[in-house]
């Protein structure tokens, strides 16, 4: 018990650390590898809620999101370091805006969720099995089957957006096509014309 | 339940000491008298080229994104295969329903050439 406290703690601060030195990072990809790292701590402190399952899936998905994520800023942003470190003033009128409504939004979040810890969500999940991952499997394809079809949906969404954003009409690249070399026919080459004249 | 994964902790300790010692062994032991011309970034012995932060065929893009998605579909898998003998009939068409929409998907992207690199 000593133990998993201590490994809680350790977790705790690397996770606020380095989520912290996602948004400092001046350096695009270093923010990218402090976010993996920040997702590594997060898996840990959810396995030690004891969700297994979900956080064996937080480091599957989301290590790969960031690793599209990291191709994404290479592709997208020209990386030009000294034009992204300068300028860190400008944005001081958005950046306190943006601030000021993300501190009140929380507030009113957390004074609502624990002003009466009665109703809180956590209290009326019913554990059916002491595995985690069977819990999530009992309920999720019974009772949440809209969220379950949704999520198809919203897969299905993203295969068809990211094709249509990216992917270019074929191009004039000419490769061999190796089945219709072999089953090439004779009258498809040759092709015997009468010389008239001849007669 | 915890216990299960003391190995995996084990492991990691391991992992991290064991990097340090290299590390450190390395710093400490090896030679280490830098000038500019061994500071230099160099391309197979040449003058570097240009930059190495060049942009990137989107193409790349496209198929890092398809394969979140189908790794996703996978995840989705997991923990109904856990169950799925005890959550009877309409587990299956659940399933059934998640992954016939996501073949529409997979069909219309093979259809449409994405996943061919020409």
């Amino acid at each position: 018990m000593n133990a998993e406290l201590i490994i809680f703690y350790l977790f705790s601060i690397f996770l606020i650390i380095s989520s912290m030195r996602v948004v400092i990072s001046n350096n695009p990809v270093k923010s990218a590898i402090y976010l993996v790292f920040s997702f590594f701590c997060s898996a840990v402190l959810w396995l030690l809620l004891g969700a297994e399952f979900l956080s064996v899936i937080l480091i599957l998905v989301y290590v790969g999101a960031v690793m599209v994520l990291f191709l994404f800023v290479v592709m997208m942003l020209d990386i030009n370091l000294s034009e992204i470190t300068s300028g860190f003033v400008k944005y001081l009128n958005e950046g306190i805006f943006v601030f000021i409504i993300m501190s009140a939004l929380l507030i009113l979040f957390f004074q609502n969720q624990f002003a009466d810890t009665n109703k809180n969500i956590i209290t009326e999940i019913i554990i059916i099995s002491d595995s985690n991952t069977k819990n999530l499997g009992y309920i999720l394809y019974t009772e949440y089957i809209l969220a379950f079809e949704i999520a198809a949906v919203i897969l299905l969404l993203g295969i068809i957006s990211a094709i249509t954003l990216t992917h270019k009409k074929k191009s004039d690249n000419k490769f061999q096509d190796p089945d219709m070399q072999v089953n090439v026919k004779k009258e498809d080459r040759i092709f015997i014309v009468k010389d008239e004249d001849s007669k | 339940m915890l216990l299960e994964y003391l190995p995996v902790l084990i492991f990691l300790i391991f992992a991290i000491i064991f990097a340090a010692i290299m590390l450190s062994i390395g710093f400490t032991l090896g030679k280490n008298n830098p000038n500019t011309e061994k500071n230099s970034p160099y391309e197979c012995g040449f003058e570097a080229f240009e930059d190495s932060r060049m942009k990137f065929d989107v193409r790349y893009y496209l198929v890092a994104i398809l394969f979140i998605i189908f790794d996703l579909e996978i995840a989705f898998l997991f923990p109904w295969a856990v169950v799925v003998h005890e959550i009877g009939f309409i587990g299956i068409i659940s399933m059934a329903l998640f992954l016939l929409i996501l073949v529409v998907g997979f069909i219309y992207e093979w259809k449409k050439g994405a996943l061919e690199w020409d």
